[in-house]
């Protein structure tokens, strides 16, 4: 008997019906994450990345189809702890220090922060925030905040990672060491990673398969094997064999 | 730079009004000396400063126990119709009954049923209770749904959301809404003092000095009484000033708020609309039955139906009524409009006047910690005891919160809204044709709700202390008369007609907006 996959949605379908005016926002989507795989999602605005994760989270429920992580429901999934999740918006509580806003996951699954301090200070670290454990996120810059939310993300070491653009206010230089960093964290915690992207070249060099999205109605239209050797290391963005995967990809999204 | 400015222009201000105040009080130029000069009243205030402790101590003591009870029940309240919408669905005729009640309409039934201080700590739990709610409501609702889905996501329960989350995120709303609350207390506790007799408490003291004709000590009252609202309201200002910093979300949340929840089943509806209609009398009842008083003095709702109705008495209490109705109803309108379009025109005109305007506003923010309804006596000072009181008393408790609440709403107005007919070269008339009357509507609506249960408040405070016309009077009467069956009458069927037309504002504003593309302001 074989491992459940890390996630698996099968047929989902979900319309939103709002202000008069009805959006098919998913159409049957299938998409199966073995488990300690990477995979990246890409389309264009507004295509329905966000809500595939959504539904896999239990925030959203599916009009029709199935949706498993690690064999369960979404929502005992979480309850156990299995899943980590990077918002679009870093969404931090704004009264909480850096600190405390990396412990929230903790306390939500009822675990002590207080026996976790060292795990909590090694992912502030990770994330480059040294120093600023008690700053408010009021006085952080946009891509600290994200940051925050990767360390927070991180935490609980999730089986199960969602990421959905989490580097999206990162400059270029700062994204690029947070993607080996993540391909690290990633490689050592052995988790199954969905991560939403708009960065074609963050997809290619993260994933090991790339799932193109279309919009109206949202659906997959491809998914890319990425094969390279790991770990893959910054060279790699300079590759000739990876710029023809990228532009692949690009005549898919851009494409019919 | 502009706050300092801005700071020394509302000192300056204040400076001149007291200078212009104190001439005008030293050479009695309003009605033959009734109103003293500043000094001429601290002077008073002194020699009566021995008087002063035990109505203090009375009046404070009584609201800041209403207070607390108000906003216990308040945010507990909140806190149950934030987790469910049924819930607040079913309590929404309390909840409306409640805002909409005159307090002084029952201050006599609570002191009929209720002993010792009790009457003036739930007249001041009274004031507090709706406005704590109504906050705690939709601060807990407010909350980003960034920060809710987080805690979901790692599987969070609904209290996991609440402790984590909406609680702190709550805050400032609720601080916010306890500023406004605290005047509420002291007004609520002076106002069951008019009420129910009893010696000591600032309004005992000044319904005592009413008769004395002695000017300058009734304006100590009053000055008194305003200082501790005022004092009460600048507390929690300070507090949530300093709650505010650190719990605004740093980036726009741009979610799409999800709608009202499915209101379900039309049957599940229908039995909630009857609930909710039928619980504030079922409540009347209980209080009844939980007293303890004799049917004799505390009647039911079937009670007053009967003593209107039915018993032999009948006619001539419906004969009395309706000839009290027809004197309270015509001026509570006309003071209400009145109140209302003076509100509405002061607030448009500070596009056109802006520094007119702006020296105005901080007056009419100051009056609203003021009990302005209690300060009726100094009115009847200078304008006698005729209808000219009441109006004015009514346009006064009118006109201030609809001009506050008017102002703040046209502030907002972007100002990008009224370039936009400029740049296409339209006369400052033309623009306020088009954006800023329209945009003020949802406030002219918002600041009618506000200001219905207030006109009718001021109106029978008027004819209860001075005019011995309409609903107060009788009210005020039928307390002398032991006429138990007229005070429940009187007090049901003024907190009747208030609930009835709050909720035919409410009903012309969905309409009226939703044609118009709009939604309604709170
Ligand atoms: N709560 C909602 N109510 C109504 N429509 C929604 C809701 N959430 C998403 N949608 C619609 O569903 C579609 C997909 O939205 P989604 O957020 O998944 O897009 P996305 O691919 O993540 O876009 P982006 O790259 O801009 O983040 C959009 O058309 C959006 O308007
Ligand atoms: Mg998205």
């Amino acid at each position: 008997m074989s491992a459940p996959d890390g996630i698996a949605l099968a047929g989902v379908s979900k319309t939103f019906a709002g202000r008069g005016k009805v959006v098919e926002a998913l159409r049957d989507v299938s998409l199966t994450c073995p488990a300690g795989s990477f995979t990246a999602i890409i389309g264009p605005s507004g295509c329905g990345k966000s809500t595939v994760m959504r539904i896999a989270l239990g925030l959203e429920t599916a009009d029709t189809g199935e949706v498993r992580i690690v064999g369960d429901t979404p929502l005992a999934a979480a309850r156990a702890g299995v899943t980590g999740v990077a918002f679009q918006d870093a969404a931090l509580l704004p009264w909480r220090s850096v600190r405390r806003n990396v412990e929230v996951p903790l306390e939500v699954l009822r675990q002590k922060p207080a026996e976790h301090a060292e795990r909590v200070q090694g992912m502030i670290e990770l994330v480059g925030l040294k120093g600023f454990e008690n700053a408010l996120p009021g006085e952080l810059s946009g891509g600290m905040r994200q940051r925050v939310a990767i360390a927070r993300a991180l935490v609980t070491h999730p089986q199960v990672l969602f990421m959905d653009e989490p580097f999206g206010a990162l400059d270029q230089i700062l994204r690029r060491q947070m993607n080996v960093e993540l391909q690290r964290i990633w490689t050592e915690t052995g988790s199954t990673a969905l991560l939403v992207t708009h960065g074609i070249d963050e997809a290619v060099f993260l994933a090991d398969r790339v799932v193109v999205m279309h919009a109206d109605p949202g659906r997959i239209v491809e998914v890319v094997d990425v094969s390279f050797d790991r770990p893959r290391r910054p060279p790699l963005f300079s590759d000739p064999a990876f710029h023809k995967v990228c532009d692949h990809i690009a005549e898919v999204l851009h494409g019919g | 730079m502009a706050a300092e400015t801005r700071r020394h222009r509302g000192i300056f201000n204040l400076a001149a009004l007291l200078i212009l105040w104190e001439v005008v009080g030293r050479l009695d130029l309003v009605a033959g000396g009734a109103l003293p000069g500043f000094t001429e009243i601290l002077a008073r205030l002194w020699v009566d400063r021995a008087d002063y402790p035990l109505h203090i101590w009375a009046t404070l003591t009584a609201s800041a126990v209403g207070f607390m009870l108000g906003n216990l029940a308040g945010i507990g309240a909140g806190v149950v119709f934030a987790l469910s919408a049924t819930a607040l669905r079913l309590f929404r005729g309390v909840n409306v009954a409640i805002f909409a009640l005159p307090p002084i309409a029952i201050a006599p039934i609570l002191v009929l049923t209720l002993s010792g201080m009790a009457p003036r700590i739930v007249l001041a739990a009274l004031g507090v209770y709706f406005v704590t709610m109504t906050s705690t409501v939709i601060g807990l609702s407010q909350a980003d749904s960034r920060a809710t889905d987080m805690i979901r996501a790692y599987g969070g329960t609904k209290r996991d959301v609440l402790r984590l989350v909406q609680f702190r995120g709550a805050l400032p709303t609720i601080l916010a809404g306890l500023r406004i609350a605290a005047p509420n207390a002291v007004l609520g506790a002076i106002l069951a003092e008019f009420g129910g007799g009893g010696r000591w408490g600032l309004g005992a003291y000044l319904l005592g000095s009413l008769g004395r004709g002695e000017p300058d000590r009734l304006w100590g009252i009053g000055l008194v009484a305003t200082l501790i609202a005022g004092a009460s309201y600048g507390a929690f200002a300070l507090l949530s000033t300093r709650f505010l910093g650190a719990t605004r979300a740093v980036t726009l949340n741009t979610a799409v708020p999800t709608g009202k929840p499915d209101p379900g089943h039309p049957l599940k509806r229908a039995a909630l609309a009857v609930g909710s209609l039928a619980l504030p009398f079922l409540m009347w009842w209980a209080f009844i039955r939980l007293t303890g008083v004799p049917d004799m003095i505390a009647k039911t709702p079937l009670g007053v139906v009967d003593y209107l109705f039915v018993a032999p008495t009948a006619e001539a209490a419906q004969a009395k009524l309706l000839a009290a109705l027809g004197q309270t109803l015509p001026i509570t309108f006309l003071g209400m409009a009145a109140g209302l379009a003076f509100a509405f025109v002061l607030a448009i005109s500070s596009k056109l006047i802006p520094h007119a305007v702006e020296a105005f506003t901080p007056v009419a923010l100051v009056t609203q910690t003021m009990p302005l309804v209690a300060l009726t006596p100094l009115l009847v000072l200078i304008l006698g005891r005729g209808n000219a009181l009441t109006l004015w008393v009514t346009i006064s408790v009118t006109f201030f919160p609809a001009f506050v609440t008017l102002a703040q709403g046209i502030a907002l107005v972007p100002r990008t809204a009224g370039d936009l007919p400029r740049v296409y070269g339209a006369s400052l008339w033309t623009e306020m044709r088009m954006v800023t009357i329209p945009a003020a509507l949802p406030y002219l609506f918002a600041a009618t709700r506000l200001t219905v249960p207030r006109a009718l408040l001021g109106v029978m405070i008027a004819e209860w202390l001075a005019t011995g016309k309409g609903l107060g009077n009788l009210l005020n009467q039928s307390r002398g008369y032991l006429d138990y069956g007229m005070i429940w009458t009187v007090a049901a069927v003024s907190v009747g007609l208030s609930v009835a037309f709050y909720q035919l504002v409410v009903f012309t504003e969905r309409r009226v907006l939703r044609r118009l593309g709009m939604t309604t302001a709170e």
